[in-house]
């Protein structure tokens, strides 16, 4: 008994040091999401090549995809471009949802969609151009409902609708992989569900041709 | 004559105007940039100023939105004015900013399963402390009655001997 008592401030020594030594690899802007598991916000947005065509949930509706967070003005989102065009050429659909800065009202600064336009046009025709196309959160509503902290983030979005990865920062090799896993598990669960749904005894033969057009679509909207 | 005299000393009247005017204007933005709000009722400023100091800006590291002037903490002071102004009580916005920035933009934690500790850990502490101090204490008091057991037995003998 004696002997376990010498060992109380030596455990409590070690203790300590292992909590505050892997505090020194905690990343502090690490502070989770709350959106992840929920739905996505409902939306509704001019698209920029085309502001008079507003973008909603249901444009999107049964596809597995990834909504990115951008602006011209972010450097890492920049950065990002190239690699997230690799991955569009792999046949990954990704969204971009851009963050218009607030403008300058003191210096007469205004938000001028044609001006935007040709900055955005300018900068994907030098870095490569991921989207299948862009939304424009002029008043960043969808921005702070998906509680968006800055530029890049990226949501990864199931065939449902529901947000199932929030990503803070930019995607890269590094982090790539485990997200691409994520992916492909979800679109593989959406190719099951629907012919299943259909009709569950013919899932590998070729006697439904209706559902074969919407399984085919994710290359779709391609053509911008 | 006394005029005139000023008037040598002292710029002109119309450059004097001029500079008055140029610093107007140089004020100007700086006035712009300030928000400057209206509240409906002296309840409503009172609720915006607590939860503007009690929410955390989620993009700093620890400045509340009061403080902050990034780009979401700006945002966020917009909506809860406006949230305010719709006549959300403070647990509603709270709550309202909590289901989109998380946990993390209030600065009083949750008490749950995980965040239990938080309460948990002082209180043991505290009470193991008071354990440790009594049984102590106890010790004392035993090695001290042993002390003066021995002592009383020397004056004893001593007694006997002088006796």
């Amino acid at each position: 008994m004696r002997k376990l008592q010498f060992f109380i401030p030596l455990a409590l020594f070690l203790g300590l040091a292992v909590f505050l030594f892997s505090g020194l690899f905690s990343n502090p802007r690490d502070h989770g999401s709350a959106l992840v598991a929920q739905p996505m916000p409902v939306f509704s947005l001019p698209n920029l090549t085309d502001p008079n065509r507003l973008m909603t949930n249901a444009d999107q509706k049964g596809k597995v995809y990834l909504l990115n967070v951008w602006g011209t003005w972010c450097v890492t989102c920049n950065a990002e471009l190239g690699f997230l065009t690799t991955l569009r050429q792999q046949g990954v659909e990704i969204i971009g949802l851009y963050y218009v800065q607030p403008p300058e009202a003191a210096f007469g600064e205004t938000f001028e969609m044609g001006a935007l336009q040709k900055d955005v046009a300018r900068k994907l025709a030098e870095q490569g151009d991921p989207y299948q196309f862009n939304m424009v959160d002029e008043k960043r509503s969808l921005i702070f409902d998906l509680g968006v902290t800055g530029a890049p983030e990226t949501f990864l979005v199931d065939a449902n609708g529901i947000i199932r990865h929030h990503l803070v920062g930019d995607i890269n090799e590094q982090n790539w992989p485990a997200l691409h896993t994520q992916y492909q598990a979800l679109v593989a669960q959406m190719t099951q569900a629907q012919p299943s749904s259909a009709d569950p005894s013919s899932a590998n033969s070729s006697t439904n041709p209706s559902t074969n057009p919407s399984t085919n679509s994710s290359n779709g909207g391609q053509g911008e | 004559m006394n005029s005139q005299l000023l008037r040598k000393a002292m710029p002109s009247k119309g450059w004097l105007q001029s500079m008055a005017l140029t610093l107007l204007l140089v004020a100007m933005p700086s006035l712009a940039i300030t928000d400057i709000l209206e509240f409906k009722s002296p309840e409503q400023e009172q609720l915006y100023r607590e939860l503007t100091a009690e929410l955390r800006c989620p993009k700093c590291q620890n400045q509340n939105i009061a403080d902050s002037n990034a780009v979401v903490a700006v945002d966020m002071r917009h909506k809860t004015l406006q949230l305010v102004e719709q006549g959300m009580d403070k647990t509603q916005v709270i709550d309202y900013m909590k289901t989109r920035y998380g946990d993390f933009v209030y600065y009083q934690p949750p008490f749950r399963l995980s965040t239990m500790w938080l309460w948990l850990l002082p209180m043991l502490l505290i009470v193991a402390l008071a354990v440790v101090m009594l049984k102590k204490q106890r010790q004392q008091i035993v090695a001290h009655s042993s002390d003066d057991a021995e002592l009383q037995a020397m004056i004893d003998a001593v007694r006997k001997k002088q006796s």
